[in-house]
């Protein structure tokens, strides 16, 4: 009985997926719509787009509703989606061209620029709200164009800070001229030593929480090879994507997503280091995220500086894609007899040769 | 659709991967035959299913596989299991290929955790699904430190734990996935297949590729390769045996048996290859 | 009539250097004992070692004094490959007669050379010795690296090493983390001996232990320099270890050897007044 139950078999699990199904037709309230999603829950969504490593609002808000919610089983689906998809062309994005929603700058009061807040709960008091949801009906409409003239009374791509830093000569360069392609690790396996575009990217599509938990038991925990950076940008905004038109060789704009830029200030005090001057470190993912960004900017220059001293790149690159790891805790979860049969096997012999 | 030539030969597109990334795929198999044993990095593509689920066997088979192909496709032993059947549908789905739980009927077979107990042949390709390729991880944890002990065959600290073992408990406790040196040079882990089937692998007449697609490696061991496994000259490798032990639908104690326990107390025992267990039965019946 | 063919050294260091940043004529004329310092005031640069030479005989000790920032550590690394000194050669003489100059060799071809040929005593022990497993898993480490592939003939090598070395047999299958500093000491010996190099490394290899722990390890360390006829060489700061293993000896202060020769004459009539501080320490 034990054994056959064991078994799948594809009757099996056609009748557990059935279920599934069935769970899902005893709904009482309509499906949501991507749009609902997309509107309600851009939290969410972007965070789909970011560890899936794919822009685009509508298959994340399809992923997240055949996933029941579950944003890593929601990256998983457009993420296998785009291997069957075809590289037609390597897209190209300036990051000096994001038209900011949002824009803050901690390390100074008053920074080239503006402070814009956009829209952020950040300073609002978690009060639960347990009123009931709202229809378009029923809200205050602001004037959407009001909102925009919000964010065009500061500069839409101020000077970074970063800029200012650098005419002051108070950054490490190192800039290099020689612009190498950015490793795409989509297509070619990282392990370290990996060049820092292989880095950020794996870092781009980490789990959030994972690599929040690299970040935080980093600056606070047993590992403990950060140091806490100062923000100096933080930005949300619009990014032209663009592609060289594959007739005419000209680069044309294919669309503008959202994204989350970070730059970190860290102060460097080792012993080899330049202590006149600090160093930075980027972030960058779809969407917005700024909790990804900001670690993610942190664990940058908290990479370089550590130089291979210790392991914190291999548990950047090996360890906090969000498919990896908890595909691999799953697994636990298939058929495993035949391999504890030898484990309880190896247990008797010790005690008969005992 | 067998030979290394036929590897190279043509385009294919498919419901998991597109035609680049098969063509990868093939360059990392034709590398992993070129250097037996060498594990070669890939850019493992998401799979539609999850990684440690049989993502890296998936992508070496749809790499290879073509409406042509007869696939077996096994878990512990079983063509009925879930991981099995899930893959298989999508084998199927995805290349027209046909089924079949027959090895002799088959020109791939895709297994978790077992080597079918009926020999393959020659032309044949077997494709084993590896949660975690790095034989090695048990005693070393640095990933740069190692690429150098495969590098310079540095396999040192891998016979100080088999040595270790010894002292401590009479005899090597490995279990599963035990640790082989391929070809004379790099070691191997053998999946977690069982002990029982690694003597298979040596000089075996087949091709057998390994995928570890959340690890993004593939490696290989090409027909007729040695495949030795690591003990001491004075410490014999030993396969699982259980005194007594028999399956108790073919009777067969020269099979890689699992048990099952009774309530009442005990333990049954039956043969994990379910189709070579029926087709002993049979074999039997017409005696 | 006896035939003298002239043997080359087991270890010859001729020409050694090693600077932290550029170098230059001034930089080295600026730096060394005349200047009392081993760093370059304008550059910043560090000479750690400058124009170090010596040879080692096979049976032969030679040591190494001075006191930290020396230069005796650069010395011992750029001898054991750790670092790429800036200039000069090392070569050693292997068992099979072949030389290797290892000032040219690669990481892989240096791990293997100390593998079969260079072993190293550290001070730390769990710096030679990894303290998880037993005292014949590490010997083990040794003899596996280099072929070894028969159980039992590992664990008789690895008994008669620690027999030797004076580890009580009951202890062999005991994880060498259990060990008092002493034992581990001995045991560190064991395995560095176990594929009969032709050059030992002891680097402060009694500094941390007791008294009179260390005189038991010391007289151990003799005893086996005299029996194995290699070429060892001996770091220390302190004058009393150098006496009692070693027969030459040259003395480092801020990167430069300020005195050599032989030992107990050295220890008699000490020339340089940087060396007869260290014997008057060591007479203390």
């Amino acid at each position: 009985m034990g054994y056959a139950a064991a078994r799948g078999g594809l009757a099996a699990i056609r009748a557990a997926e059935s279920l599934v199904q069935q769970l899902r037709e005893q709904a009482t309230t309509t499906t949501p719509a991507d749009i609902q999603l997309i509107e309600h829950f851009g939290a969410l969504v972007d965070r789909v787009m970011g560890e899936g490593g794919v822009w685009g609002p509508e298959m994340a808000a399809a992923a997240l509703r055949q996933g029941g919610g579950d944003p890593i089983e929601a990256a998983h689906l457009i993420r296998s989606k785009r291997s069957t998809l075809a590289v037609i062309a390597v897209a190209r994005a300036d990051a000096d061209e994001i038209q900011v929603l949002r824009r803050i700058v901690p390390a100074y009061r008053t920074p080239p620029g503006a402070q814009i807040l956009g829209a952020t709960s950040d300073y609002a008091g978690r009060i639960l709200d347990m009123s009931p949801p709202s229809t378009p009906a029923d809200r205050h409409v602001t004037n959407p164009a009001q909102q925009t003239a919000v964010v065009e009374n500061g500069d839409r791509t101020p000077q970074r800070l970063l800029s200012v830093l650098r005419d002051l000569d108070l950054v490490v360069d190192r800039r290099r001229d020689d612009d190498p392609e950015p490793f795409d690790i989509t297509q070619v396996a990282a392990r370290p030593p990996a060049p820092r575009s292989a880095r950020l990217s794996a870092m781009a599509r980490a789990e959030t929480g994972a690599l929040v938990n690299v970040w935080y038991r980093n600056i606070l925990g047993p590992d403990g090879y950060l140091h806490e950076i100062t923000l100096g940008e933080v930005r949300h905004g619009h990014i032209p994507v663009r592609i060289d038109h594959p007739h005419t060789g000209r680069p044309i704009t294919v669309c503008r997503v959202r994204v989350t830029e970070v730059e970190a200030i860290e102060d460097l005090d080792g012993i080899d280091e330049d202590r006149t001057r600090v160093d930075v470190g980027y972030g960058f993912c779809l969407g917005h995220n700024e909790k990804k960004a900001i670690a993610m900017a942190n664990l940058d220059i908290a990479c370089h500086r550590d130089n291979g001293r210790t392991q914190l790149e291999q548990s950047l690159l090996l360890t906090t894609d969000g498919l990896e790891s908890t595909g691999f805790l799953e697994h636990l979860k298939l058929p495993h007899y035949v391999t504890f049969r030898s484990i309880i096997e190896r247990k008797m012999a010790a005690r008969r040769r005992a | 659709m067998s030979t290394v030539r036929d590897l190279v030969a043509t385009r294919r597109d498919n419901a998991v991967m597109d035609a680049g990334a098969v063509r990868a795929i093939r360059r990392a198999i034709l590398t992993a035959i070129a250097v037996p044993g060498y594990q070669v990095p890939f850019g493992s593509r998401e799979m539609p299913v999850a990684r440690g689920w049989g993502s890296g066997g998936l992508q070496v088979t749809m790499a290879l596989v073509g409406s042509a192909d007869v696939v077996k496709v096994i878990d512990q032993g079983d063509d009925e299991g879930v991981n099995a059947v899930n893959l298989r549908r999508l084998i199927l789905r995805a290349s027209g290929a046909t089924e079949t739980d027959d090895v002799s009927e088959s020109t791939i077979v895709q297994t978790r955790h077992r080597i079918p107990e009926a020999g393959m042949v020659d032309g044949q390709i077997l494709v084993l699904q590896v949660p975690e390729p790095e034989p090695l991880r048990g005693v070393e944890r640095d990933t740069r430190e190692l690429e150098r002990m495969h590098a310079e065959a540095d396999y040192a600290k891998m016979w100080v734990s088999l040595y270790e073992d010894r002292v401590r408990n009479g005899m090597i406790t490995r279990t599963t996935g035990y640790p082989c040196v391929v070809a004379g040079r790099y070691v191997i882990s053998t999946t977690p297949i069982p002990r029982w089937d690694v003597p298979a692998l040596h000089r075996a007449p087949y091709l057998a590729l390994f995928g570890a697609g959340r690890a993004k490696r593939i490696y290989a061991i090409p027909p007729d390769t040695t495949v030795e496994p690591m003990t001491f000259e004075d410490v014999p490798f030993e396969v699982e045996f259980t005194p007594g032990a028999r399956c108790r639908h073919c009777g067969s104690d020269d099979s890689y048996l699992v048990s099952t326990p009774r309530e009442e107390g005990g333990e049954t025992w039956a043969c994990s290859d379910t189709s070579w267990c029926r087709a002993r039965r049979h074999q039997r019946g017409a005696q | 009539m006896t035939n003298i063919t002239p043997v080359a050294p087991t270890l010859a260091v001729v020409g050694l250097g090693h600077a932290y940043g550029g170098i230059d004529d001034t930089t080295i004329a600026e730096t060394g004992p005349a200047a009392g310092t081993s760093k370059h005031a304008r550059t910043g640069t560090v000479v750690a070692a400058w124009d170090v030479s010596f040879d080692v005989a096979g049976g032969e000790a030679l040591g190494v004094i001075g006191e930290s920032g020396s230069g005796k550590s650069t010395v011992m690394k750029s001898i054991a490959g750790d670092i790429m000194p800036t200039t000069g050669r090392v070569t050693l003489q292997r068992g099979d007669g072949t030389t290797a100059v290892i000032t040219e060799m690669s990481p892989a071809e240096i791990r293997a050379l100390r593998v079969n040929d260079l072993s190293i005593v550290h001070q730390n022990p769990a710096d030679g010795l990894d303290l998880r497993i037993t005292a014949g898993g590490n010997i083990a480490d040794r003899l596996t690296a280099a072929g070894w592939r028969n159980f039992a003939a590992i664990r008789e090598r690895a008994a008669e090493l620690l027999t030797r070395t004076e580890v009580p047999l009951d202890r062999m299958d005991d994880p060498v983390g259990s060990f008092s500093g002493g034992m581990r000491q001995r045991v560190q010996l064991a395995k560095a001996l176990a594929n009969t190099p032709s050059v030992v490394l002891l680097d402060e290899p009694t500094t941390g232990l007791d008294a009179s722990i260390a005189a038991g390890v010391l007289d151990l360390i003799r005893g086996l320099l005299d029996e194995f006829g290699l070429a060892a060489v001996v770091v220390s700061h302190d004058f009393s270890v150098i006496e009692m293993l070693t027969q030459r000896c040259v003395v480092m202060q801020h990167g430069r050897v300020v005195e050599h020769g032989l030992t107990d004459q050295l220890l008699e009539d000490p020339a340089h007044p940087y060396s007869q501080r260290l014997v008057g320490a060591a007479r203390a």
